[in-house]
């Protein structure tokens, strides 16, 4: 009973050994552990630097399903990240793989290391052969330093060349053996030479060298003092030895600043270049180095700063920020845009015109000239059929939402074709805000006789009304009339209304400007203006005449 | 001897220049296709009438895959072309095939409407075709020859008389090395 009974207990407990065996033995591996692991390794092609795993895109997590999916199909991981392989290329792999070209990745920067490490220990090894030989000159033997000192003595006599006694001729073997001790210190230093070379060579001019020493000794000195031609020529020579060291030295100092220069402006140059992405399609570096249209800090700065002074409707100020912009990036679309907007507020609709059309010759789609282009068609040209094409090419761009609209709007707005062809050229528009002809101003302007000689012939003649009520801001209408002639009659209506919609009613200030330049917007001395003297003027008033009569300071 | 150290400095000097000069010419976002003249992966899409269609079922005629959403703007400005295109080639055998992606339903009928685009669409409702085309930027034009091998891709938008030159050409089965580019939106 007692030995039935510990068998059951071994039973039982093998019993729940191998259940929990069969529980525990192979844990089912967490899907997503294993997806999260293989979007790790894969590259996000939204994001670009950010793996499938941590990518927040709606692709990386359209890649993470599939991923998952390949797995619970039974696929290995290599499986499926050569799948994503064989769709996007390699590129996918945040890891590029060790086979192949990809390999060369892998292999370069140990190549570039050894290389590196061998270059080195070459350089250190001549660095220390050089100290040596240096040691070696000045511990040599006694009599070995006593040669070579005497050998290259600059101050004794010199060779003749023309001279054939034996004097002479052991003057030209000891100069000769002074040039080939000079090359074997050169080539050794130069790690031409094995040091055991170097040595045996030495020794053997040295040893002719003393024996020529020494029969020179032998014989009695020359009475005669050196020539001078000999002595220019070891002065010449020395002149030579010392200039060649002196030259490897100024090779060594002009390489160094050189790759420091190169290397110090490379890092200038590419910081300087690099910016945030103007767009999707934008590179992330400018200037020079990728040709593209730079954008530095300053430039954007300008514009932002040009477009705030846009928004207050502070426009001299606007305009001088948007001219910075482009006296640095002439062809920066958005300062033309916004330029062409001034001019439409100044009622410059030829200028405005240009500005647009000149940020589209940069940006043929630039959504804000497209729009500003149509409604200079519109509003100033009246050519109805130029801006219906502009809004509808505008339209194609534009996604739904309420600028769509808005867009949807105008076109629904802007006349027929055929009714715009039945109406003269010069008779106002239909709208519903001004219908009737009382919704105009129209008058007489004349210039005072004293003033006569002051003017330009080349000046443009702004009719300008600014409602009443308000302080400031931009006009309710402007006109504008080239190199006029006086007195003029003018009429001012709602198709010279600058903002569309706004309607051409209440009370207004009229004043008129005779500008010397034609930009309405800046104002330069000896400018003429004149304001109509009983300001405010109902809309819809008659021989509103005003008298040109002060001259701008 | 100085000509010789110039000449080794340069020799190491310049290709490091030259590979450096190389990576700024380069877009940096651009993903080479590994799919040139390899064969199209079937795929079944269900069209905006309801009906479904195989890409195997066109094998026999060059076909024309386009990969749009209506929130891309070069997709709105190649719409025109493309069925412009269409209309001229669609008595010969050729196919157009638009595929919508990461969009609503809503917004992409009413892109079919405003641009009265008359060949079949459909959507890629899980993002496999995306994927198993190595879509990364829209518009993206995949070409495929008769025997369903793709000849030639374009990324971003494409003009009407490409589109036809390239869709005779793969109408040959002719395979065009270099991918097209233009303006492109990334994808989402």
């Amino acid at each position: 009973m007692k030995k039935m009974s510990l068998r059951s207990v071994f039973v039982f407990f093998l019993l729940i050994f191998v259940f929990a065996g069969s529980l525990h033995a192979a844990p089912a591996p967490d899907l997503d552990d294993q997806t999260r692991a293989i979007a790790t390794e894969l590259r996000c092609v939204v994001c670009q630097n950010l793996s499938v795993a941590d990518s927040p895109s709606e692709m990386a997590q359209q890649m993470r399903a599939i991923v998952r999916e390949q797995l619970q199909a039974g696929k290995s991981p290599e499986q499926i990240k050569d799948f994503f392989v064989s769709k996007s290329g390699e590129w996918v792999l945040l890891k590029p793989k060790t086979s192949g070209f990809s390999a060369l990745l892998w292999i370069l920067p140990y190549v570039v290391l050894i290389v590196g490490i061998i270059a080195g220990l070459w350089f250190v090894r001549r660095w220390v052969a050089k100290k040596k030989s240096a040691q070696d000159t000045s511990t040599q033997s006694p009599v070995s330093q006593q040669v070579r000192t005497e050998l290259m003595r600059h101050d004794i006599e010199q060779p003749d060349l023309e001279d054939s006694s034996t004097r002479a001729l052991l003057l030209r073997e000891r100069a000769r053996l002074r040039n080939e001790l000079t090359d074997l210190d050169f080539d050794f230093q130069s790690g031409k030479l094995s040091e055991s070379d170097y040595a045996g060579l030495k020794q053997e001019i040295e040893s002719k060298a003393a024996a020529i020493i020494q029969r020179l000794d032998s014989l009695p000195p020359k009475a005669v003092s050196k020539p001078a031609a000999a002595s220019r020529s070891s002065a010449r020579k020395a002149k030579a030895i010392a200039g060649q060291s002196q030259f490897r030295r100024w090779q060594i100092i002009a390489g160094g600043t050189f790759l420091m220069l190169f290397g110090l402006a490379l890092g200038v140059m590419l910081t300087k270049s690099i910016r945030p992405r103007g767009s999707e399609n934008d590179t992330m570096t400018g200037d020079f180095l990728t040709g593209t249209t730079p954008a530095s800090s300053e430039v954007r700065a300008a514009l932002n700063e040009g477009k705030q002074a846009f928004d207050k409707q502070d426009y001299p100020k606007a305009i001088d920020a948007f001219k910075k912009v482009l006296a640095t990036d002439p062809n920066n679309p958005e300062a033309h845009s916004y330029m062409g907007f001034i001019l439409i507020q100044a009622g410059h609709g030829d200028g405005a015109l240009m500005a647009f059309d000149k940020a589209l010759s940069q940006a043929p789609n630039f959504p804000m000239a497209l729009w500003g282009k149509g409604t200079v068609l519109y509003q100033n040209k009246k050519d109805y059929a130029g801006a219906r094409d502009i809004f509808e090419r505008l339209l194609n761009l534009v996604p739904p939402g309420e600028e769509r609209n808005e867009i949807v709007k105008v076109l629904a707005e802007i006349p027929a074709d055929n009714a715009e062809k039945s109406r003269s050229p010069g008779q106002p528009k239909p709208t519903a805000a001004a219908g009737s002809s009382s919704a105009q101003i129209s008058g007489k302007i004349s210039i005072d006789p004293k003033l006569k000689a002051t003017i330009d012939p080349n000046a443009a003649l702004f009719i300008i009304a600014r409602p009443a009520a308000g302080a400031g801001g931009p006009p309710l209408a402007v006109k504008k009339i080239d190199r006029p002639t006086f007195p003029l009659d003018y009429t001012l209506s709602q198709e010279n209304v600058m903002m569309q919609g706004m309607p051409f009613t209440g009370k207004i200030n009229l004043t008129v400007r005779l500008d010397k330049d034609g930009n309405p917007v800046t104002r330069t001395p000896g400018d003429l203006t004149g304001d109509y003297k009983k300001n405010p003027v109902e809309v819809g008033a008659k021989n509103v005449d005003v008298v040109i009569d002060q001259i701008m300071h | 001897m100085p000509w010789r150290r110039l000449a080794i400095t340069l020799a190491i000097i310049a290709p490091i220049l030259a590979l450096l000069a190389y990576g700024f010419t380069r877009d940096s976002r651009y993903i080479v296709s590994p799919l040139i003249a390899k064969p199209a992966t079937p795929f079944t899409i269900t069209l905006y009438d309801g009906h479904k269609l195989m890409l195997d079922d066109l094998r026999g005629k060059a076909v024309f895959v386009n990969f749009w959403a209506s929130w891309c703007l070069p997709c709105r400005e190649e719409a025109r072309d493309l069925e412009t295109a269409w209309q001229k080639v669609k008595d010969k055998n050729m196919v157009f095939l638009g595929v919508a992606l990461q969009d609503t339903d809503k917004n992409s009928l009413e892109f079919l409407k405003e641009f009265n685009v008359t060949y079949p669409n459909g959507k890629d409702e899980s993002g496999k075709i995306a994927v198993d085309y190595g879509t990364w930027g829209i518009p993206e034009s995949f070409f495929i020859d008769p025997q369903g091998r793709i000849t030639y891709k374009h990324v971003g938008g494409i003009r009407a008389a490409l589109v036809i030159s390239k869709l005779e050409e793969a109408a040959k089965g002719v395979v065009s090395a270099q991918e097209g580019k233009g303006d492109y939106s990334a994808i989402r």
